[in-house]
């Protein structure tokens, strides 16, 4: 069952972060700093904004998976189901999305080596093929609009069009990330480039996945 | 507008916010908390409101009431009633109150935190939450085909709410908890508010996906759960079984988890108040985090439990029935921690444990009824007859309203330095545990007596529709029913004690004295009433020790808040021990 096996995931992630707890604490008192320590410069902690985005992305497969568990459903009870031809510039769209990632690993690679020229360069193309996958995306409705299919038409067709276009509202924010990783200047912000750039590619590469898996049951499934 | 930035003590202080900032755009944890707990409070005021109106439209349909008549009076209007009295109640005040109101006013100050995860997120999540009971409201009065659409948006938008809640939550408790504070000493209301929290972000998912299928189907014609011009060709049982049967199981999955989603935090809260008054630690606190983690765990798969009749695999009405019965395993390790807790205990009954345990006694005897539900042949005829209202009316939404208030008047003086009266609230707290059971008790019997109706009459009275009791109502029922109602306006009529007290204290209560006037150990009491805008002020707490360490050894006072640190003799003498087994082993 696909809630239990996530809850389980969770409390994984849950043991494995020690959040402000972890070990005791040094014994105070000794110094006459009887129950308190002073608050210095606290550096928000990064950890803060990976786990925000492990639990958004938890969150957000339950989303899809609620979606995905209705279509199979469907499939399989539904003695009216039309079969479904995916529009042909689909599999340019995913194309051009895998590439988006490697991209955004390789600028990635760039800022470990402090090179942000190179991280911005890559980085910069990484959300092109992004906004260009989105724009394909349209074209596909196009295509699929031309052939005859609208929302109403069928079942099947219900389901390519929230699916594409429920993705494509989640990948929408995932471009804001990147942008914002690529416009923001971090000098003054409170989180680092290299957290930011890290967070933003744990959401891109998972809304990758997510449309590689969706297009599998919308193909698998027809 | 007020941001966190826990970066900026050694800035320059930030200039006084403007109106606008303090009130509509405040996004203090504390300031969001509060408006929550308003919110609530309205939301339940209407929703009884409602209650009154569904008991004396189905008791006396004749009765003319003015200005109110025109709702309920017709089937249409009776059922947006229903639906209307239903939402506001389950998502605006069991869903809010206890997790959204109590846990951001004191979550952060529980954990030793400045501010939660995200404020902003916050902020935004609370005026969706406001218009999502706007939306609401505005469905029941519209067209019934534009109300439901508008109804389903609205619905949308909570669970939207809910998730942005949700996650924030998780994140403040798993990264922002102060030095020390492990998670074996986080206090069980933290982890009540911190696995409901999983639970929330993982069912509302479900639900908003539910809703914008049914968006979807209503906006833009697409074909999820029914599309009309299909069905009207279709034969009935078709229908019924492939269309509606997703939107249930959908519904469902959410709808069941729900209800713990409303319980837990109320589990966490009755926990922290018993072993309060009690005096004592909580009894077993690790087998009652478990309990509280496994309730979590089951409420996901006991869906199938309210699809005994609606065409399942033969089988699977089995393994539900099985995964539901095993619900009463969790929830016995919670009684049994509660009474262990109590057991033997010098208990200080003022009105905060009166509301707790009443909790105790409510879903006690809610659950018990429960027990009859998960058997699925009992429970196949019994869909949405007095039975099951009555059921869980006792155990969900009366019992949770007792954890609230219980919270309401134990976090009082935190929140207002003021008491609430204790007279008034001792009055109220018998009349309504009194009335509750007098309206949702006979609600069981109601049901039994149909069931009787029902299983005797021919097949032609159960073809009536959803609703067989109308036509056997002159039967003893009637009687019966009419006594429920009048113990709903009776017990309605209590919560006027209620009201003036609340509204009393707020200005003329006694005031508190002191930081702690329970002699509590966790972190909030460590502040002053009501707790200044950034919680620990400089200097942030760091916890030595569990969150229920009453009557501990080596204290001067029979409890030791969670920040104080061990005595330097007692921790000497621990070293010492701790010396002597090293050279024993050695």
């Amino acid at each position: 069952m696909a809630g239990t096996s996530i809850v389980e995931d969770i409390e994984l992630i849950i043991e494995d972060i020690g959040g402000g707890g972890g070990k005791n604490p040094p014994p105070g008192g000794d110094d006459g700093d009887e129950g308190g320590r002073r608050r210095g410069p606290q550096v928000p902690s990064s950890r803060r904004y990976a786990t925000a985005i492990v639990i958004a992305i938890v969150s957000i497969v339950m989303f899809f998976m609620a979606m995905a568990s209705a279509f199979i459903y469907t499939r399989a009870n539904s003695n009216r189901w039309v079969p479904l031809h995916l529009p042909s510039v689909i599999w340019v769209n995913t194309a051009i999305l895998l590439l988006s990632s490697g991209a955004m690993e390789l600028s990635r690679r760039r800022l470990a080596l402090a090179d942000v020229r190179q991280f911005r360069k890559l980085w910069f193309v990484a959300t092109a093929l992004g906004i260009l996958f989105l724009a394909g995306q349209l074209v596909a409705w196009r295509q699929f609009v031309l052939a005859g299919f609208y929302v109403s038409t069928n079942q099947a067709s219900s389901f390519f069009y929230i699916f594409t276009g429920l993705h494509g509202l989640h990948l929408l924010g995932g471009i804001c990330a990147l942008l914002y990783v690529s416009f923001r200047k971090f000098e003054k912000a409170k989180v680092s480039r290299s957290v930011a750039a890290e967070v933003a590619s744990y959401y891109w590469h998972f809304m990758d996945g997510l449309w590689v898996f969706l297009l599998a049951l919308l193909y698998l499934g027809k | 507008m007020v941001t966190y930035d826990s970066g900026c003590t050694g800035a320059p202080e930030a200039p006084p916010p403007g109106f606008l900032a303090r009130t509509l755009f405040n996004s203090g944890h504390k300031a969001i908390g509060l408006r929550y707990l308003w919110l609530a409070l309205g939301s339940v005021l209407l929703g009884m409101l409602l209650s009154l109106l569904m008991r004396i439209h189905s008791v006396w349909p004749g009765v003319q009431i003015p200005f109110l008549s025109g709702f309920g009076s017709t089937p249409e209007r009776y059922t947006a009633l229903t639906m209307f009295h239903g939402s506001l109640m389950v998502f605006l005040v069991l869903t809010t109150a206890p997790q959204a109101g109590f846990g951001n006013y004191f979550l952060p100050l529980q954990i030793g935190a400045r501010e939660m995860a995200f404020p902003l997120m916050n902020l935004i999540s609370f005026w969706a939450t406001v218009a999502s009971l706007v939306g609401m409201t505005a469905a029941f009065f519209v067209q019934p085909d534009a109300g439901l659409t508008l109804w389903t948006a609205s619905v949308a938008l909570f669970c939207f709410a809910a998730l942005l809640t949700a996650f924030n939550f998780t994140v403040t408790t798993l990264d922002l908890r102060a030095k020390g504070m492990t998670l074996p000493r986080m206090p069980l209301t933290v982890w009540a508010w911190f696995i409901n929290a999983i639970l929330s972000m993982l069912i509302f998912s479900i639900l908003l996906a539910a809703c914008v299928f049914l968006l979807s189907d209503r906006l833009l014609a697409s074909q999820f759960f029914s599309p009309l011009a299909f069905l009207s060709r279709q034969p009935a049982s078709l229908v019924q079984s492939t269309m509606l049967s997703l939107w249930q199981r959908l519904f469902w999955f959410f709808a069941q988890a729900e209800v713990y989603v409303a319980m837990l935090p109320c589990f966490g809260i009755v926990s922290h108040l018993l072993s309060t008054f009690s005096r004592k630690p909580v009894w077993a606190e690790r087998a009652a985090v478990l309990a509280l983690c496994s309730v979590g765990l089951f409420g996901f798969c006991v869906w199938g439990q309210h699809m005994f009749s609606s065409g399942l695999n033969p089988w699977s009405p089995l393994v539900f029935s099985l995964l539901a019965s095993s619900l009463g395993l969790p929830a016995c390790v919670l009684l049994c921690s509660w009474f262990g807790t109590l057991w033997n205990a010098k208990i200080q009954l003022n009105t905060a444990m009166l509301f707790a345990l009443g909790f105790v006694s409510l879903f006690l005897a809610g659950g018990v009824s429960g027990l009859f539900l998960v058997r699925n042949d009992l429970a196949a005829a019994s869909i949405s007859d007095e039975f099951v209202t009555g059921h869980f009316h006792l155990v969900m939404g009366v019992a949770a309203t007792f954890a609230i208030l219980g919270a309401l008047f134990f976090w009082f003086p935190k929140i207002f330095a003021r008491h609430l009266n204790e007279t008034l609230g001792k009055l109220h707290f018998w009349l309504t545990f009194a009335g509750v059971y007098c309206v949702f008790m006979p609600m069981h019997w109601l049901g039994l007596i149909a069931h009787s109706h029902v299983s005797s009459s021919d097949a032609a009275v159960a073809a009536l529709g959803p609703s067989p009791l109308i036509s056997i109502s002159a039967s003893p029922s009637a009687s019966l029913r009419a006594f429920v109602t009048v113990a709903t306006i009776l017990t309605i009529a209590a919560q006027v004690l209620f009201l003036l007290n609340f509204i009393w204290s707020l200005w003329r209560g006694e005031k508190t004295e002191g930081r702690n006037p329970w002699r509590s150990t966790t972190l909030e009491w460590r502040v002053p009433s009501p707790p200044p805008i950034e919680n620990f002020g400089v200097r942030e707490p760091v916890v030595y020790r569990g969150a229920y360490e009453f009557a501990a050894a080596g204290v001067v006072e029979d409890f030791a808040p969670q920040d104080v640190a061990p005595a330097p003799s007692a921790r000497a003498s621990q070293m010492k021990q701790a010396a002597e087994a090293s050279t024993k082993e050695n």
